[in-house]
């Protein structure tokens, strides 16, 4: 059994981790809005979603969050005409990533409610165990 | 020690505070894990009612013996302000005022846990 304290810290660092990771995952569906395949009729780049699972921490006694893997988003992929494109099939069509920016940056502000809720836990418990540590110093 | 009660108390209590920190930290780390339940803790009055006798781990391997087994043992599943499409039911800002409790809770504990020292060293120095 570990201090509660530290295992709340060790929590609200696994949320830190699971967030942040979501958010490179965002940040790649973004840059790669426009990524379109390099040969004709190529697919796209696809988007990818990570989900999280809970795994109970038993030493600590706390429920730690942790990312799965990336996997791909099945949607289909958006049709756009532009024959001249590299990427274009025989009838001038090329396929475009299923990434829909609006839903990346929705998903971006929510991960980034999440890290800053956790960086608030991680500095609450470290007020808390300050003042339990100034006990000491102010009982001369 | 019977003399002493009210450390004792404020003991039981920061450790209760502490356990309270831990199950929202959990409850803020799984805000989005698809089907998680927020838990929180029994209220202290209760924890205190259950932890008058606690049984010694006097091995490593014994699970569920102590006082901080039973208080996290008294971790339930709660109803949060609103459950989501994926069955979570987390409330950040829910679980940030219950943060906010435990640290009024825990400020209040230390404060009084200074006043009695205070006091005793007084009665102690003469």
């Amino acid at each position: 059994m570990i201090d509660p304290l530290a295992a709340a810290m060790k929590a609200a660092a696994s949320g830190l981790q699971a967030q942040s990771m979501r958010l490179r995952i965002v940040s790649e569906n973004i840059a790669n809005a426009e990524s379109t395949g390099a040969t004709p009729g190529a697919d796209p780049y696809a988007r990818r979603t990570l989900a999280f699972h809970s795994a109970l921490d038993r030493a600590a006694g706390v429920s730690l969050v942790k990312a799965g893997e990336a996997r791909e988003d099945d949607a289909p992929f958006r049709l756009d005409r532009d024959p001249g494109n590299p990427a274009a099939d025989a009838n001038g069509m090329v396929k475009r990533p299923n990434v829909d920016v609006l839903i990346e940056m929705a998903d971006m502000r929510e991960a980034n409610r999440g890290y800053q809720a956790n960086l608030q836990v991680i500095r609450q418990s470290r007020e808390m165990a300050a003042a339990t540590i100034d006990l000491l110093r102010s009982g001369a | 020690m019977t003399d002493l009660a009210l450390f004792d108390l404020a003991a039981r209590n920061a450790r209760w505070l502490g356990a309270r920190q831990a199950v929202v930290a959990s409850n803020i780390a799984n805000a989005h894990t698809p089907g998680y339940k927020a838990s929180d803790l029994q209220p202290f009055e209760e924890t205190l009612a259950r932890t008058r006798l606690t049984p010694t781990a006097t091995s490593p391997a014994h699970m569920g013996a102590g006082e901080a087994a039973i208080v996290r043992a008294g971790a339930r599943e709660t109803e949060g302000w609103e459950t989501v499409y994926s069955g979570n039911n987390v409330t950040l800002e829910q679980q940030l005022l219950k943060a906010g409790e435990v640290s009024r809770g825990h400020a209040l504990n230390v404060g009084l846990t200074k006043a009695f020292h205070r006091m005793f060293l007084a009665s102690v120095k003469g």
